[in-house]
C-alpha cells in the first residue's frame, strides 16, 4: 500500500522526529545531541510560557464551546427541521470550507479593525463617535475567527451521526410517552454523541494549534503558543528543539483536557 | 414534528450562520472594486485600480504558477494514493481493522497544520534537502490524503465489488477488470476528489510557509502583503484565489453528483 508507506515516512517519522528533537539541545544555529528535559524543565518554569499555554488552552476551550453546540442545532435543523433542504444546507455550510483561510482571516480583520467596517460603518451612521477599539486584536477576535473557519468541520462527524437516528427511533419513544426534552436527552445527545466528540476534538486542537489567526487579529497581547512554536522555527533567535518541546507540550495538555472533558459530558447526558 | 413559530426561528439561526460564515468574503470581493484605499464605509466609487497593482507585482506570476502546478501533483498524486487506500481499505475483511485504518489516515487532519509543517521542515533539514517547492509538494500530498480518502471511502462504501468478480470468472486479468470496469465506474468520484486535493493545496498556506523557503505560492504572497500593512491589492488577490477556489469545489461537486447516479446506470448495463 503506497499511501500506507506515505504516511509512514512523511507523517509518522517526522512526528517521532520532532519528539525526539524536543529532548535535544539549540547552540547557536546548531542542534547538539544532548538528550536531557531541558527544554521542558525550561517551559515548566517559565511565567510567561505557561500564561501563553493557559490563554491557548482558554480560547481553544471557548471556540469549541461556542462551535459544538452551533454545530449540534445545524444538524439538528438539518437532519429534522429542514429535511428535504437538509442536504443543500450541509453543501452551503462546508463549502465555506473552501472560502479561503487566509482571506477569511483577513475580512475579519477588516470587518474589526479600528478603522474597519464595523467601527466605520457605525461612525457613518452616528452611532458612535469614538472607534470601539476592543474589537480587534483581542482574544474575542480571536475566538470569532476561529468559530467561523472551524464550525464546518465541526458539523461534518455531529451531522453523520445523527443521520443514524431514524424517524422511527423518535417515534418510538414518542409512542411510549417521551416529552421533547426528555428526547432530546435520551435519544439524539446519545445518539449523536461519538460525532459531538469528534467535532470536540477537531474545534479544540486545531483552535488551540492556531497561530495565523492571533497573529492577524490576536494582536500583541494576544498571542498564543503557536505563535511562540513558529517564532521558534521562522524567527530570529530560533531554538528547534525548545520549539518541538513547546509543541508537545500544547498537544499533551489539550489531549488530557480532551479526555477530561469528553469523560465529563459523558456522566452528563448518562445521568 | 415541529410546529410554525419554531421553524421562523429555525430559519433565522440558518440564515444568520450563513450570513456569519460569508458575509467576511463578500466583505473582502466588495472592498476590492472600492474606490478607497481605506476599508471602510461608506464606499463612494467603484474601480478595478486594486486589480491593475495586484497583476504589477512582480511576484505574482510565480507565485500563480507555483500555486497552479502545487495544486496539480496534489490532485494527482494525493488523488492517486488516496484511491488505492480507500481500495485497499476496503479489501480488508475485518471492519474493526478497516475502521482502525481509516481512523489512522484520518490523523493528519487532526493535528495542528502547524506541528505538520515544523514536522515536516525538520525530516526534510535532517534528510539535507533545502527548502523548496519539492518539499512544499510533499507537504501539500500529505494534507490534502485524509479529504481524498474520506471522499472515496464514502463512495465505495456503495461501489458493488461483485461487478468486478463476475469480470475476473470471466479471465479478466486485474488490470484489466480494473482499467474497463472499477475506474470507468468510480472515475467521476475520482475526479472529484481529485479536484478537492487542488482546491484544498490552492488554499494551503502553514505547511507551504514552513517548507517553501524563499518561494512564492499565491497564499504565502497574501501573507507576505498582509503583513507590511493595508494594501488594497491584497482584495484583490484574495478575490482571485476565491474565485478559482469556487471554480475547483464546484466543478468537484457536479463530478461528485454524476458519481452519485453511476451504480444505477451500472445495474441497467448488466441487464443487457
Amino acid at each position: 500500500m503506497p499511501a500506507g508507506g506515505y504516511y509512514a515516512l512523511l507523517f509518522g517519522v517526522p512526528m517521532v522526529g520532532l519528539f525526539v528533537l524536543s529532548f535535544l539541545r539549540a547552540q547557536g544555529f546548531e542542534v547538539v545531541v544532548d538528550f536531557s528535559f531541558a527544554n521542558y524543565e525550561k517551559i515548566a518554569t517559565s511565567p510567561l510560557y505557561q500564561k501563553l499555554l493557559v490563554r491557548t488552552i482558554r480560547v481553544g476551550i471557548v471556540t469549541a464551546a461556542i462551535v459544538v453546540p452551533m454545530a449540534f442545532a445545524l444538524s439538528y435543523l438539518m437532519r429534522f427541521v429542514f429535511e428535504r433542504r437538509g442536504q443543500l444546507i450541509l453543501q452551503l455550510i462546508l463549502l465555506s470550507l473552501f472560502s479561503g483561510y487566509l482571506v477569511r482571516i483577513y475580512a475579519w480583520r477588516t470587518i474589526l479593525g479600528k478603522q474597519g467596517l464595523l467601527n466605520s460603518t457605525l461612525q457613518w451612521l452616528g452611532l458612535i463617535d469614538e472607534p470601539l477599539a476592543f474589537l480587534i486584536y483581542s482574544d474575542y477576535a480571536t475566538i470569532i475567527t476561529l468559530t467561523g473557519i472551524l464550525l464546518p468541520l465541526a458539523v461534518l462527524p455531529i451531522h453523520s451521526a445523527m443521520a443514524n437516528i431514524t424517524r422511527a427511533h423518535i417515534e418510538a419513544a414518542r409512542d411510549l410517552g417521551s416529552r421533547r426534552l426528555h428526547l432530546i436527552r435520551t435519544i439524539l445527545v446519545p445518539m449523536a454523541l461519538p460525532g459531538v466528540r469528534a467535532a470536540f476534538a477537531f474545534a479544540f486542537l486545531l483552535a488551540a494549534g492556531d497561530f495565523v489567526t492571533p497573529a492577524l487579529v490576536g494582536g500583541t497581547g494576544g498571542l498564543m503558543i503557536g505563535n511562540v512554536v513558529a517564532d521558534q522555527f521562522k524567527g530570529i533567535g530560533a531554538n528547534w528543539p525548545l520549539g518541538a518541546a513547546l509543541a508537545f507540550v500544547t498537544l499533551a495538555c489539550v489531549l488530557v483536557l480532551y479526555v477530561v472533558i469528553v469523560r465529563a459530558i459523558r456522566r452528563v447526558t448518562m445521568w | 414534528m415541529v410546529s410554525g413559530g419554531r421553524n421562523v426561528l429555525a430559519t433565522v439561526y440558518l440564515v444568520a450562520v450563513l450570513f456569519y460564515l460569508y458575509a467576511p468574503v463578500a466583505v473582502i470581493v466588495l472592498f476590492s472594486f472600492a474606490d478607497l484605499p481605506r476599508l471602510s464605509m461608506p464606499i463612494e466609487g467603484l474601480t478595478l485600480h486594486w486589480y491593475g497593482d495586484a497583476f504589477a507585482n512582480p511576484l505574482l506570476t510565480t507565485a500563480l504558477w507555483n500555486s497552479l502546478a502545487l495544486a496539480l501533483i496534489s490532485a494527482l498524486v494525493a488523488g492517486g494514493l488516496g484511491t488505492a487506500f480507500a481500495f485497499g481499505a476496503m479489501k480488508v475483511r475485518r471492519t474493526r481493522v478497516r475502521g482502525a485504518l481509516l481512523a489512522a489516515s484520518l490523523l493528519p487532519a487532526i493535528v495542528p497544520l502547524l506541528v505538520i509543517g515544523i514536522a515536516l521542515a525538520m525530516l526534510f533539514n535532517a534528510l539535507g534537502l533545502s527548502q523548496s517547492l519539492r518539499n512544499a509538494a510533499f507537504g501539500h500530498v500529505l494534507v490534502c490524503l485524509p479529504f481524498v480518502i474520506l471522499t472515496m471511502n464514502a463512495r465505495l462504501e456503495t461501489f458493488d465489488f461483485t461487478i468486478l468478480e463476475s469480470a475476473r470468472d470471466l479471465g479478466a486479468s486485474p488490470f484489466r477488470a480494473f482499467r474497463d470496469i472499477t475506474f470507468p465506474l468510480i472515475r467521476p468520484s475520482v475526479l472529484g476528489a481529485a479536484l478537492l486535493a487542488a482546491a484544498l493545496s490552492l488554499d494551503e498556506f502553514v505547511v507551504t510557509w514552513f517548507n517553501i523557503g524563499s518561494h512564492q505560492t499565491l497564499p504565502v504572497l497574501v501573507w507576505g502583503l498582509m503583513r507590511q500593512g493595508i494594501n488594497p491589492s491584497i482584495n484583490a488577490l484574495a478575490s482571485l484565489l476565491l474565485f478559482a477556489l469556487i471554480c475547483l469545489v464546484t466543478v468537484s461537486g457536479l463530478s461528485g453528483c454524476r458519481a452519485r447516479s453511476a451504480p444505477t446506470v451500472s445495474k441497467q448495463e448488466r441487464m443487457h
